[in-house]
Formats: structure tokens, sequence, C-alpha cells
């Protein structure tokens, strides 16, 4: 099987391109390698500071990377010139954290949901309007609030209009950049288990950023450690938990109670 | 809250520029008729008791007469009230330069009446004042227009842009901030010839006071720009294939309306301020036509400054004008923060 996705040594340094520079160059990415295939789900797991967000705007082709490959479907995406990196950019979708910041606050939902649409320009209004409560029920919500504001929804609310629109250009890969962060517990839940099922049921492929092993472990099928702009450890969730190489993984599965409890009880004969 | 107090001065400065923009119909002469023989007339006080001590409803002024044993004094001629006429026939205007039309809100019945007193070629003072207020404030409206356009053109390139040409565009603003615009102005001026149209000079003084202003209005628009491009809905409608030009009409510029209507509510005063000066100094708008700063420019001279304090007056009346200005300023600010701090907190855990 084919990956869809395909990262070869990716880097990214930030350097100031300014008559005075301010500051040292700082390597946000230090040589990420990794391979995504369809329809699964890899969890990149780090604590803040590792790169992990730099990893996914690179991806979606919204910062230009220093160095390296990101192949998509046989597509090096890293050597397009900026026209054609618009094209591309509606296959990969990012998904932020704080969905009051991600969506327009003197726009309404159905202005908000409709954008990707009208940019697309596929469409006729009537099309783009059937699209929208379709998107909607997808997600679990109706065309009843299509006239609200994000500020009138509840946190949970938003975040499914965020994920509703980054479905509606129809992309391939979606980039959750902790996603569920910024909810509270029992909605978490419901988004994660949102997620699981549109995953059975578009086909879709996940690449979910967290600072929350237990979640990664829920949710994925491969996990990537992440720490100073490096993946140190890389493969499926269980033998992540279960027999963690790197120093770093060792500290996320202490410092995640749930797990930690699972596996001391697991050792424990 | 904030909202309340807005409306507030938005009301108030409606009132005084409808004054102003219909000026034809509130001043009861043309600002240019002359009366040579009653020059110089102190204002004329509105009465409604008689000497005898009873009450009319209709208000009514008393000409004025040279005291008995001096040359120059002058006391209310009591014997012969003149009583005012409201909505009356008289001299032919242009209602908002379009309708032509004679009626007026008062007037006298043969003697005129001039509640801020007369010039010194015996014009009226309160017809000048309105009409002169059209020049001022339409100065003042153009400029700050051209501004904040010129502002908004440069600040949004260079904040969404970034990178050298922020670097060129703003050091560039910075030239402009350090230049003396009176200066400029005076510089410009003598490169004209002497006698320029009031047109030509009206439409200069925008010019310039516009052109010179944007640095300040585009610094603080880039500083928005700046904040605005960052921010997740503009990264995620990038990511839906939006173009830079989508981006910044759509969801970057409309961030700065903000900062732009409050620029507005101070750079207007500014600018009628800015017209003031140059014509006090005889560098604007040319008489006969009135404006503000031509009113004042009456004070240049001693006699008047000593005699005449009526010619003061004026001055007195547009205080209103700039207070309602600050007033809008302050609570257009209030507003735009407290929009900022709404939405911040909109958020939750970041």
């Amino acid at each position: 099987m084919q990956p869809l996705l395909n990262v070869e040594n990716l880097v990214k340094r930030y350097d100031g391109k300014r008559l005075v520079a301010l500051q040292d160059e700082l390597s946000a990415l230090d040589g990420v390698s990794f391979s995504l295939f369809p329809a699964t789900t890899l969890a990149v797991v780090g604590e803040s500071g590792s790169g992990k967000s730099t990893l996914a705007l690179c991806l979606a082709c919204l910062e230009p990377p220093t160095a390296g490959c990101i192949w998509l479907e046989g597509k090096n995406l890293v050597a397009l010139g900026e026209a054609e990196r618009r094209k591309v950019r509606p296959q990969i979708q990012l998904i932020f954290q704080d969905p009051a910041n991600s969506l327009n606050p003197r726009w309404n939902v159905l202005e908000i949901l409709t954008e990707p649409l009208r940019l697309q320009g596929k469409f006729n209004s009537e099309g783009i309007e059937r699209r929208a409560s379709c998107l909607l029920e997808q997600v679990g919500l109706s065309m009843h609030i299509a006239t609200r504001s994000p500020a009138e929804l509840s946190g949970g609310q938003r975040q499914r209009l965020a994920i509703a629109r980054a479905l509606a250009p129809g992309p391939k890969l979606l980039i959750l950049d902790e996603a569920l962060s910024a909810l509270d517990c029992s909605v978490q839940a419901q988004i994660a288990n949102l997620l699981m099922e549109l995953q059975t049921s578009l086909g879709m492929t996940y690449l979910f950023i967290t600072h929350d092993l237990a979640m990664g472990v829920h949710i994925a099928d491969e996990i990537a450690v992440m720490h100073q702009g490096r993946i140190v450890e890389l493969g499926p969730a269980e033998k992540i938990v279960t027999s963690p190489h790197h120093e770093m993984t060792r500290q996320l599965l202490a410092a995640t109670p749930s797990i930690a409890q699972a596996t001391r009880l697991a050792r424990e004969p | 809250m904030t909202r309340r107090v807005l409306t507030r001065w938005l009301i108030v400065l409606l009132g005084l520029h409808g004054l102003v923009v219909c000026a034809g119909f509130f001043s009861p002469y043309n600002p240019a008729e002359q009366d040579r023989n009653h020059v110089y007339l102190p204002p004329q006080l509105l009465h409604l008791v008689d000497p005898t001590g009873h009450l009319h409803f209709r208000p009514f002024v008393y000409p004025w007469k040279l005291r008995p044993d001096t040359p120059d004094l002058r006391e209310e001629d009591t014997a012969h009230p003149l009583p005012l006429r409201f909505f009356v026939n008289g001299a032919h205007y242009r209602l908002l330069g379009v309708f032509p039309a004679r009626l007026h809100l008062f007037g006298g019945e043969d003697t005129r009446i001039c509640l801020l007193g007369t010039d010194a070629y015996g014009r009226d003072q309160f017809s000048r004042f309105l009409y002169g207020g059209q020049i001022s404030l339409l100065a003042g409206f153009l400029g700050a227009a051209l501004t904040l356009l010129l502002g908004t053109l440069v600040g949004s390139v260079a904040g969404y842009f970034g990178g050298l040409i922020d670097d060129a565009l703003m050091r560039f603003a910075e030239l402009f901030l350090a230049l003396p615009w009176l200066y400029l102005l005076f510089a410009l001026r003598a490169f004209l010839p002497l006698a320029v149209s009031p047109l030509k000079a009206f439409f200069l003084i925008i010019g310039v006071i516009g052109a010179v202003g944007w640095a300040r209005p585009g610094r603080l628009i880039r500083g928005v720009v700046l904040s605005a491009k960052e921010r997740d809905f503009v990264r995620a409608a990038r990511g839906f294939g939006a173009t830079d030009r989508y981006l910044l009409w759509n969801h970057v510029l409309p961030e700065t309306r903000g900062v732009i209507l409050t620029q507005a509510a101070i750079l207007i005063p500014q600018f009628v301020l800015a017209e003031m000066t140059l014509s006090f100094l005889g560098l604007g708008v040319p008489e006969p036509v009135p404006s503000w700063g031509n009113l004042l420019s009456n004070l240049q001279q001693y006699s008047v400054l000593v005699s005449y304090w009526w010619m003061y007056l004026p001055a007195l009346l547009m205080v209103p004008f700039f207070l309602g200005y600050l007033g809008l300023a302050s609570s257009l600010q209030e507003r735009t923060e407290t929009y900022m701090i709404e939405r911040r907190s909109l958020g939750g855990v970041t």
C-alpha cells in the first residue's frame, strides 16, 4: 500500500529576513521523517515548544520549510510555486486549537462554513446551501444555527463547525493541531468519537497533534514522540505505551496518570 | 453603556453639522452681502422682556444707536424693538448646493438682525460663521479621507507583506513624520501665483494636508494588520486556497475598521484646525469666501483685538464642534478596546 504522505528530513529554521537580525537562528524542525497511510491516524505527541505546531503549518503549506521534502501522493509540495501551492492547500486541512480564534467573529455560521466552497467556485448558490446543510449534519449540527455568530455557540459546537468547514474542500488529510485541548473533558470525548466516526465513514486520514499522550493512544494507530524538533520515537500506539525507549516518552508516560496506572497494573502479576 | 455614549456624541455632531450643511436656511443673510452703514456692529441680544416688564412670546432685538455724547460708543435703542420673524423669504441660496430656495429660519422686518454683530464691511458674522463652517469642515473631511486612504494602503501593504517592503515603507513613513507640514505648506504655496482661485486654493490645501499626514495612521493600521494576519481564521482561509488579495480584503482589513474610525474622529478636527491656520495666515481660501480661518484672521489687527470683542465669538462657537469630535474619538476608542477584550476572553484556554 502506498503512503498518502511521506515526509523526508523536514527542517524549518526561523531567521529574521530583516535588515537587522535580532536573534540567532532557531531550529523548530530538525530533520523530521515519517510516512502516513490512508485512513489511519498518526498522533504526534510532545511537550510545548517541541515543534509540533510548526510541523502542522509546514505540512499544510502555510509555512515554507527550510529543507526536506513533503510527498503527497507522489508530488513534492516543497518544490511547488506559490500558485500551485494554493491549489494544493485545500487537500490538507488544518484544525486549530482554539475555534474562537479560527472562526471569523464578524461572520455568521453559514458564511464561515461556505467560505471554502465559495473560494473553490465549483458550486452555485443553491449547491452551496445544500452542501452546507450536508456538512453540518455530518458533524452533528443543524441548519438552525446558520445565522448565529460564533460567539453564540458553545465551545464544542464551534469545534464541530471548524471540522465541518475543514471537510468542505474535500481534503485527503486532516491535521488536528491540539484540536481538543481547549475543550472540557466530556466535549473532548464527543469530538474524539466524532473524528473516529468520520474516519470510518469518509476514510479520512488524520495527523493528530497533542500534548496529551492518553488521548493520542486512544485515537491513533501510530504515535510519534517529538522532542526539540526531532521525532525521537515512532511506532504503534500499544508498543509506545508498553515498551518506551526514549527518555522523553517515559516522561510523557509518567505525566499521564491514567496510562501510568494501567501499565503499572499490567506489570504487576 | 459605551454604545449609548457613542450615540449621544454622534447626535450632537449630526446636529452641529446639520446647522452648517444647511447654512443657507439657518443663516438670515448672504455671507458676502455688505452693509457699509453698519460696520462693526456689536451683537444684538435676543430679548423676551421689554423695559416695562412685559413678557413677549416673539423674541425681539434692539437696534444699536450712538450714545449722544460719544463719537463711537453705542447703546441699545429700547424705543424701537425689532421683532424676529420666523420662516421668512430672503436672499436666494441653494440648499445643499443644489436646490434653489429663499426661505430662512428667521429674519428682521426691514432692518438687518445680526446676532453675532458685523465685520469691517458690515457683513453678518452669524451667516459668515455658518457658511465658513462648510469650507472648513469639508476641508477637514476630505483631508482626513485622503490621509486615511493613503494610510490604510501603506499600512496594510507594509503589515501584510512584511519583510523588506515593510522596512522600506516604514522608514519612508518616519521621514514623513519628521516633516514639518506647516513649513512644507508655506514652501508649496510660495511656488504658486499670489492670486489663486478659491477652488484651486481649497483643493491645494486638502491635497497637501492629506498627503503629509498619512504616516501616523499608516503605522497604527500596520500594527493592526500585523496581528490580524497571524490570526487562525486568516490561516484557515489561506488553507482553503485563498489569494492574498482575498485575505486582505475579507479578513484583515475589516479588523482595522475600529482604528480607522477612531483616527477619522481625531484627524477631522485636526485638519479643520490646519485649514484655519492657513486661512488665518492668508494662505488658504481667499476672501470674500468665508472660512473659519478667514473669520478669525480679522483678529490679526490690533484695533479689532482691542475694540471689537465680538470678533472672537466665532472662535467660541467652534468649541462645541471640536469637543464633539473629541468625545466621539474617545468613545470610539473605548468601543474598539472593549471589542478586543471581549473577543480575547471568548477564547477560553490558550
